[in-house]
């Protein structure tokens, strides 16, 4: 992995992240808002593979643990695992598609939300799943899958760009 | 970029399977150590301060003015018609502010007789801006962009408006977390003012989306407590300071076990439109010294 590299994705987490909590917070849809980091680390693993994402996914989900989690590795897990399934659909779909991706993203803040309700609200004995659905998961799917439209093409175009310096200054050794 | 040195990264292939598996021991590893003990919170606190906490600022500044303007624009319309309602709501509340004016008398008298007055002026105050709120959907906590440099420390309270908003839970060099009194797995020990019977007062997501909190565990055998009564935090409390308002009883149900009650409260807080707070710089040991 290139400095360069790992220095746009510390800026990606980064942006997410705040504009996550802020920009998106102002603007919230029914109290839900997108999840960004879901979409750039499923995106990262999506586009760059398994061993990638599962860093993106970690270290995404250990900012959320520094800023709001109650126990520091809580998120990183469960980015972790998610990315890392992600990552393994790297090898068998094409990244230039737009639909197979955003499905891909949705797919993952579904099962992210649903984790979420299952450690934080079934083991405290909630079981009114229909409600949690309807208000916080489906929701914040729905709308993350649409800001995921915008910021997929984003993020691939990036990495694209970095590919190919990576690329060139490979050959220029050779 | 040399030849050896991308030979040297080429080698370091570690199979992703095991990365995931070192890293999934990390992780297991700081939820065990986080879960006794917090050693983690400061450094990480103000390395995570020093990327984050600034552009927040600045952002959630920009962000809720042009929210600020998007909303004026859209809500001028219906001002117009508001305004010709409320006319008329005027004249009626002339009358019934006049009933008021007597009953006022009867509250400062009751005031001074539980001295929530002086409890509240007493309390040290510092003034705080909200600057991000929960990354996820399912909790309520907020950062404020304050922390352990203007003297905050963790399990102060945090109120607005004259009712409790939450507590302090970690802290930073500038920020501080704040777990809000809504959330779902925040739960105070309150009182009811009238009657000073104990109770817990939880948050609750699903009743949160319809405006209330839920309460339980209201010993009343007198059958004193009403619907309206005021429910303060109350003096057992670990964390909280005695007499600060958390809202008004709206529900009210007998248990199954027909010893304890439970029901439901309106915060006093309007927990949507929070953008400014007051964290009282009192702990609570210190206040009860």
């Amino acid at each position: 992995m290139s400095f360069r590299r790992l220095f746009f994705n510390l800026i990606f987490v980064l942006v997410s992240f705040i504009l996550q909590t802020t920009v998106f917070r102002t603007f919230d849809l029914g109290g839900v808002t997108p999840n960004l980091l879901m979409i750039f680390a499923a995106s990262t693993a999506f586009i760059k593979g398994d061993k990638q994402g599962l860093l993106a996914g970690f270290f995404c989900g250990l900012l959320v643990d520094i800023f709001f989690g109650s126990y520091l590795g809580f998120f990183a897990l469960i980015y972790m695992y998610i990315c890392f399934v992600v990552g393994k659909l790297h090898d068998i779909f094409y990244t230039q598609n737009l639909a197979v991706p955003i499905f891909i993203i949705g797919l993952s803040d579904f099962v992210f939300g649903f984790i979420c309700y299952i450690l934080m609200f079934l083991f405290r004995t909630k079981f009114n799943i229909g409600y949690y659905m309807n208000t916080v998961i489906i929701p914040e799917l729905v709308y993350t899958t649409l800001v995921a439209i915008f910021y997929y093409p984003i993020i691939l175009a990036f990495n694209n760009s970095i590919d190919e310096r990576e690329l060139r200054s490979e050959k220029k050794f050779v | 970029m040399s030849p050896i040195i991308r030979r040297g990264g080429d080698d370091f292939t570690l199979p992703s399977k095991y990365l995931l598996f070192i890293l999934t021991i990390v992780c297991v590893g700081l939820i065990v150590i986080t879960f006794n003990t917090n050693i983690f919170s400061g450094p990480l606190n103000s390395v995570a301060g020093v990327f984050v906490v600034p552009f927040q600022k600045g952002i959630t500044a920009v962000g809720t003015m042009l929210k600020d303007t998007t909303d004026r624009l859209s809500e001028i319309t219906r001002l117009i018609e508001e305004n010709e309602e409320l006319r008329a709501q005027v004249d009626e509340l002339t009358i019934s502010n006049t009933n008021l004016e007597q009953e006022k008398y009867e509250l400062t008298e009751l005031r001074t007789l539980y001295e929530l007055d002086s409890q509240y002026e007493d309390y040290q105050k510092t003034g705080a801006r909200i600057i991000a709120k929960d990354a996820g959907n399912w909790y309520h906590a907020f950062v404020i962009d304050k922390g352990s440099d203007d003297g905050i420390m963790p399990n102060m309270n945090v109120i607005a408006g004259g009712g409790l908003v939450g507590c302090v839970t970690d802290v930073g060099p500038d920020w501080a977390k704040v777990q809000s009194i809504i959330a779902d797995n925040a739960a105070v020990s309150g009182m009811v003012l009238s009657s000073s019977d104990n109770l817990i007062v939880s948050g609750d997501l699903e009743l949160y989306k319809q405006g209330y909190l839920s309460f339980s565990k209201l010993v009343d055998s007198a059958d004193k407590v009403r619907i309206g009564d005021k429910i303060v935090t109350s003096n057992i409390s670990d964390k909280y300071l005695p007499g600060i308002l958390i809202g008004y009883i709206s529900t009210l149900d007998d248990d199954a076990n027909n010893l304890t009650k439970s029901g439901r409260l309106s915060p006093a807080v309007d927990f949507e439109h929070l953008n400014e707070v007051l964290v009282l710089l009192d702990l609570k040991k210190q206040a009860e010294k």
